[in-house]
């Protein structure tokens, strides 16, 4: 009897619960490990919101990257003005109507989305491009100008593939946006400049009229670039990864508030927390976790100021979580240099057995990865210096092609001028050197593709040498 | 940071436990029990008592208490437990193999014209064949080379002497090291891996491999199965003339350890006879030695106190050097 009332009391508290959680989608999102909702403590405000998370733009120019990288692989190998228009709509304009190309509804997994107006309006990912130069190309270009090259150069390559250069060019786009765009908006801006005591303080509303302060809403923009899902805290690496990949079973833990469509604005998985996951997969890192936590300990922090100007100690403890954060997402990109650098020694080491056209792919495929991480990894707040040197020597502005052949150099009317490199077997041990940079300099940890894995398995089979013997 | 109770609990005796169940290691109690065996066989042999009651003395030397707690004995064993300790909290600031073997593997493609695996294309059983002989090999030739040195040289025949001061010897000699020597041979150990893994990789790629039992190269796992704990003991077991000039006995490493100066600076060797006999430094057992064990000018060590075994050495390398300058 006593049993029956209590599954009746814990049904109506159920139910009760349940109608609150539907008026709003918030309160689903909402908990320890949830990046949001965090209340509004700006003094003075008079509004009627009630929740100061807001990083819209950011997961609307990881909507415009998913897409442009789409597009740039639907090339038909001839030039294509209408397919570069369509390109540069979403890499410059802020245009009104703009479909979502990528990511798009999948099997089971549905998109709430299915315009970037829906997220954010009058975006695009020019003017947030890393405006220094990239000595990793010929021609000192800016960042903005590679990417327009770039873009230019795909709308005329079959499926975005230039074989008889060894480019892959949605690939080349979209690694280099992860450096260029995401990861400098968030360590070199936002992480950076507007956590300084004089800009964007406190106890001053963002812009004039918003119901968040100038921290709160800098540091949300900053957690934005990095794409992960307002409770990807509560999601392992191999459930990020799934959600990324749209696979049909992600949908039980993308849609956190169970209105049967992923929402992409909080509940879906992008680049540079793909990769963070994609690493830790492995089980001997938690980029993902780490970043994501010091995300929200230091939102934490800045709502614990309750609308007044951040104390010295207080700025010094939020930076300390944005150390963390810069960090680890420089350690992603090495990460993932230090993967696609074995993954091209593995591919040239099935091209010297056999050199079909599906091999060659996989190589230009992976090169574009590893050129575009490379790059990315020298966009920082920090100038890499002598190690983007090396690095770039080491990769050079094109692969070694199995004629040895190389890029060299781009001439004044943007075609590749190409030399002969000092072949195959010796670019091999670029990718080696390239990994080795990456262990020395970023000491990664996750080692995927680790073609030097030989080296570290028979070091772990001789086993340790802890005790002082002799003969 | 650590408790040291945590550390203790968690690091120190885990470790200290695997010494003597990691077939990796000599003192593990497989091989301690197979010496062991080969110790009773010989001894009855020998001494031709096929009796119970002969099996009885057998036993009854082997293990003498005047053997196993003697002062020298005692010692070794607070050398074992302490080394320990001391080698755990060293090794992570020590050279990580890893680091060396990636160092020399680019050292290598370097060598062989930036061709990665050159004889990947050869049969696949030949390279983890080619690689344990050579790693045993290079492994014994170091050990003999650094001992050599360690003997030769004053400076480090300061610290090398500690293990030579042993009175009676147990398997467990093996540990009475001083720690500077445990650093040196660890290096030894570092370089030698990380030159044979390096050099194998660069040449094979992945097909590298160990041919093992029980997890162990195989040629280790033959010299510790055929009684290596036995070169510390009183069990002067002998090879025939011919095999001494290939392979080191038990008999041959106790005439090492011999007080007497006609034995002195011989027998450097760990598993094989043959880098004492190109260095001019082999001498064969002879049935009648009859040994005695230690140093001569052990005065300084007759108590076999630990602050003498920890602290002599740095006094005896101050005096030298101060004779130097």
């Amino acid at each position: 009897m006593i049993k029956n009332k209590l599954i009746g009391v814990a049904a109506i508290a159920a139910l009760v619960i349940g109608c609150t959680v539907s008026e709003t989608s918030g309160p689903a999102l909402a908990g320890p490990d949830v990046y949001g909702k965090f209340p509004v403590t700006l003094k003075g405000y008079k509004g009627s919101k009630t929740n100061t998370v807001s990083y819209t733009g950011q997961m609307a120019r990881q909507v415009l990257h998913d897409s442009i990288k789409k597009l740039a692989g639907k090339g038909n190998g001839k030039p294509n003005p209408a397919l570069k228009a369509e390109m540069m709509s979403y890499y410059s304009s802020k245009a009104k109507g703009r479909a979502i190309v990528a990511p798009k509804s999948k099997g089971k997994f549905v998109i709430k989305q299915t315009h970037v107006d829906q997220i954010s309006k009058k975006k695009n990912l020019s003017g947030k491009t890393y405006k220094g130069t990239i000595s990793g190309m010929p021609n000192n270009m800016t960042g903005p100008e590679l990417i327009k090259f770039w873009i230019d150069k795909a709308s005329s390559a079959k499926k975005g593939v230039d074989t008889a250069n060894g480019y892959n060019y949605p690939q080349l786009i979209s690694k280099f946006m992860l450096g260029a765009i995401f990861y400098n908006q968030a360590v070199d801006n936002y992480l950076d400049e507007k956590m300084s005591a004089k800009k964007k303080p406190n106890n001053k509303p963002y812009k004039k009229g918003k119901h968040y302060t100038g921290k709160e809403h800098s540091w949300d923009e900053a957690f934005g670039y990095f794409g992960m899902p307002a409770h990807g805290l509560t999601l392992s690496p191999k459930q990020l990864y799934s959600i990324a990949k749209r696979k049909d079973k992600a949908m039980t833990y993308a849609d956190r508030n169970g209105d049967g469509k992923v929402d992409l604005y909080r509940e879906m998985v992008f680049g540079p927390a793909y990769y963070a996951a994609g690493a830790d997969k492995k089980g001997k890192t938690t980029y993902a976790k780490t970043i994501t936590k010091a995300f929200l300990d230091g939102r934490k922090l800045i709502t614990s100021a309750k609308g007044a100007k951040l104390s010295n100690a207080q700025r010094a403890a939020l930076l300390k979580y944005a150390a963390i954060i810069e960090k680890n997402w420089e350690q992603t990109l090495a990460e993932a240099t230090f993967k696609y650098a074995g993954s091209c020694f593995n591919d040239l080491k099935k091209l010297k057995k056999s050199q079909s056209s599906k091999n060659l792919k996989k190589y230009i495929k992976h090169w574009g990865e590893l050129k575009g991480f490379s790059l990315a990894l020298q966009t920082g707040r920090k100038k890499l210096g002598e190690t983007g040197t090396r690095l770039n020597r080491l990769i050079g502005f094109g692969p070694v092609l199995m004629n040895s052949s190389q890029v060299v150099d781009i001439n004044s009317k943007g075609q590749y001028v190409k030399g002969q490199s000092s072949g195959i077997d010796e670019y091999m041990v670029h990718m080696l050197k390239v990994q080795k940079l990456m262990v020395d300099e970023f000491g990664v940890k996750a080692r995927m593709k680790d073609a030097l894995s030989g080296l570290g398995a028979m070091v772990k089979k001789l086993g340790k040498g802890n005790s002082a013997e002799n003969d | 940071m650590m408790q040291p109770f945590d550390w203790l609990v968690q690091e120190y005796l885990p470790q200290l436990l695997d010494s003597f169940f990691n077939p990796q290691k000599r003192v593990s109690i497989g091989y301690l029990l197979i010496a062991l065996l080969i110790a009773i066989c010989w001894s009855v042999w020998v001494r031709n008592e096929c009796s119970f009651k002969g099996l009885k003395k057998v036993c009854r030397s082997l293990f003498s208490p005047k053997i196993w707690f003697s002062k020298s004995a005692l010692s070794d064993y607070k050398l074992m437990f302490i080394n320990r300790a001391i080698m755990m909290l060293i090794s992570p600031a020590m050279l990580s193999k890893l680091a060396a073997a990636t160092f020399f593997y680019f050292l290598f493609i370097e060598v062989f014209q930036n061709t990665p695996a050159i004889l990947e294309t050869w049969p696949l059983w030949m390279a983890p064949v080619l690689y344990t002989v050579f790693l045993f090999l290079f492994d014994d030739f170091s050990r003999f080379f650094v001992h050599r040195c360690l003997h030769r040289w004053p400076l480090l025949w300061a610290f090398h002497k500690i293990h030579h001061t042993a009175e009676t010897l147990t398997p467990f000699t093996v540990y009475r090291t001083h720690p500077i020597e445990g650093i040196i041979f660890g290096l030894r150990a570092t370089f030698v891996q990380a030159v044979s893994i390096s050099l194998f990789v660069s040449l094979f790629g992945k097909n590298i491999d160990l041919v093992e039992i029980f997890g162990v190269n195989f040629l280790l796992f033959i010299f510790n199965v055929t009684g290596s704990n036995l070169r510390h003991s009183h069990v002067s077991i002998r090879y025939p003339r011919i095999l001494e000039h290939i392979l080191i006995s038990p008999a041959q490493h106790q005439v090492h350890h011999s007080i007497d100066p006609q034995h002195h600076d011989c027998n450097y060797g760990a598993a094989f006879a043959i880098w004492d006999l190109f260095g001019k430094s082999l001498k064969l057992s002879q049935k009648s030695h009859n040994l005695r064990f230690g140093i001569i000018d052990d005065y300084k060590f007759r108590e076999h106190t630990l602050k003498e075994l920890y602290l002599n050495p740095f006094v005896e390398v101050r005096t030298l050097l101060s004779r130097l300058i």
